[in-house]
């Protein structure tokens, strides 16, 4: 693998995840260029089809970050998504994806920092088994990207 | 199976003639032998058409959500069919006072595609005696035995017998092997990874965007698929590799917690795509992780609708 590769990260994030406020300006502002931010409602919203549609689109790694279990907003639509996204992501690694390109996090108000070492620790694990080859068919191959 | 056709009809041209139901639905014979096709009882003198065989094919709970919600249904119902009832009355999809199931023990559907690759397309006529199934074609007589020519799920069925039904036609059946019900997945799981993706696009790939499987599944009943969305257009609705291989995983994931296995869809499938493998992965994990099977009980919701706090799994605190 090149050195210049670097992973395309996707992050779905819940508005009302509890970061502390330094570092959810962080997420807002000083997000590398190479992770991308899609803010949804609740972890709950997070439909199967949005975490295909990454994978297509040529995601390397994801990373799906909501509140914790008794601290949803809309009471339990994170136990709702606990239940359904792990379930696909084991579905999709039956169909032969690799198992450590997704991560879940429940990050609590109390954690500063813990997002970064979350995708710090995510993007290693990527640049271990490298680029994205299986379920990318809409997106350019891989090694071109900036 | 052929010897409960007497007590089928009776029982339907009754519940008719007592205006219990406004139509029966079962199956009559179709015009191409192998081939039954489902049948619209709705005069008493017209319950004689009824017939049940192994050629009956399509899974008849599928009707519950395309007919009219105010109309009341007497449905014939093998082991798949009575669960998938059973998993639709739990969505509100029709209330259980307006259907008069009859059920019936089922010992399995014949694969036309299996027959079909032995004699070839002119087949003449066919029946079934005993263990055997016997195909008259223009080169002679052909006899299989049963167990031969099943469909592959129903090969591996679990439950032949028909539960929560108001009447039951025939004894009982032996349950199936657990065992063998789950194989195919855990033996697919066993793989390694390229393979079951090569696997897994080389069956989607194949497909044709028809949609048959959708609409022979009894669980698949939105009124707007996701497919058929378009704005956003969640997925491509073209012959790509991207449309089918979204529309393949999707399809199945919707299944979770829900699906019966009757295979309906493979046996609708004008690609012969093979994609149990896919639902029976997903039923198998809701029976690991969560104690669950479609059917088990009237009362039970599927996993996906009863999320507790205590689940483990991959989200870390």
């Amino acid at each position: 693998m090149n050195n210049r590769w670097t992973p395309r990260i996707v992050v779905f994030q819940c508005q009302y995840s509890l970061y502390c406020e330094a570092d959810q300006r962080w997420m807002d502002t000083q997000l590398p260029p190479h992770i991308k931010l899609i803010s949804v409602p609740c972890t709950g919203r997070i439909s199967p089809l949005f975490v295909l549609n990454a994978i297509q689109g040529g995601a390397d790694g994801l990373l799906i970050s909501g509140c914790q279990p008794e601290k949803c907003h809309y009471k339990e639509g994170n136990l709702g998504a606990r239940r359904q996204l792990d379930e696909f992501w084991r579905f999709l690694t039956y169909l032969g994806m690799e198992e450590e390109r997704m991560r879940f996090a429940w990050i609590d108000l109390s954690e500063r920092g813990r997002i970064q070492q979350e995708l710090a620790d995510l993007e290693e694990a990527i640049r271990a088994i490298g680029p994205i080859r299986r379920l990318v068919t809409r997106a350019i191959p891989v090694g071109e990207n900036p | 199976m052929n010897q409960l056709i007497p007590a089928i009809r009776q029982e339907a041209a009754r519940i008719l003639q007592e205006d219990i139901v406004d139509v029966v639905i079962g199956f009559k014979a179709g015009t191409l032998p192998l081939k039954a096709q489902p049948a619209f009882i709705t005069r008493e003198e017209d319950a004689r058409k009824l017939v049940y065989n192994g050629f009956c094919q399509n899974n008849l709970a599928s009707y519950l959500t395309r007919r009219p919600k105010e109309e009341r249904m007497g449905i014939i119902c093998r082991g798949c069919e009575s669960r998938a009832i059973r998993a639709l009355l739990l969505e509100r999809q029709h209330d259980r006072d307006k259907l008069y199931l009859i059920g019936v023990p089922c010992v399995g559907i014949i694969d036309w595609r299996k027959i079909e690759r032995e004699v070839g397309e002119n087949t003449l006529q066919a029946g079934e005696e005993g263990d055997e199934v016997i195909v008259s074609a223009r080169d002679g007589e052909h006899r299989f035995q049963r167990a031969d020519v099943l469909h592959d799920s129903c090969q591996r069925c679990l439950h032949p017998n028909p539960v929560g039904t108001d009447i039951v036609l025939g004894d009982p059946l032996p349950e199936g092997d657990t065992e063998r019900a789950w194989a195919p997945a855990i033996e697919f799981e066993a793989l390694p990874p390229e393979e079951r993706y090569a696997y897994f696009i080389q069956e989607a790939e194949r497909c044709i965007r028809c949609y048959a499987c959708r609409e022979a599944c009894p669980m698949c009943y939105c009124t707007e698929c996701f497919v058929d969305y378009t704005t956003p257009r969640w997925a491509e609705s073209m012959i790509t590799p991207s449309g089918t291989q979204a529309w393949h995983i999707i399809r199945a994931f919707h299944q979770t917690g829900r699906c019966v296995s009757c295979g309906a869809c493979e046996r609708a499938c004008p690609m012969d795509i093979k994609m149990t493998y896919l639902t029976d992965k997903l039923n198998y994990d809701m029976v690991q992780q969560y104690g669950f099977e479609v059917g088990d009980s009237e009362k039970a919701q599927p996993p996906f609708a009863a999320f507790t706090l205590d689940d483990k799994n991959r989200f870390v605190r």
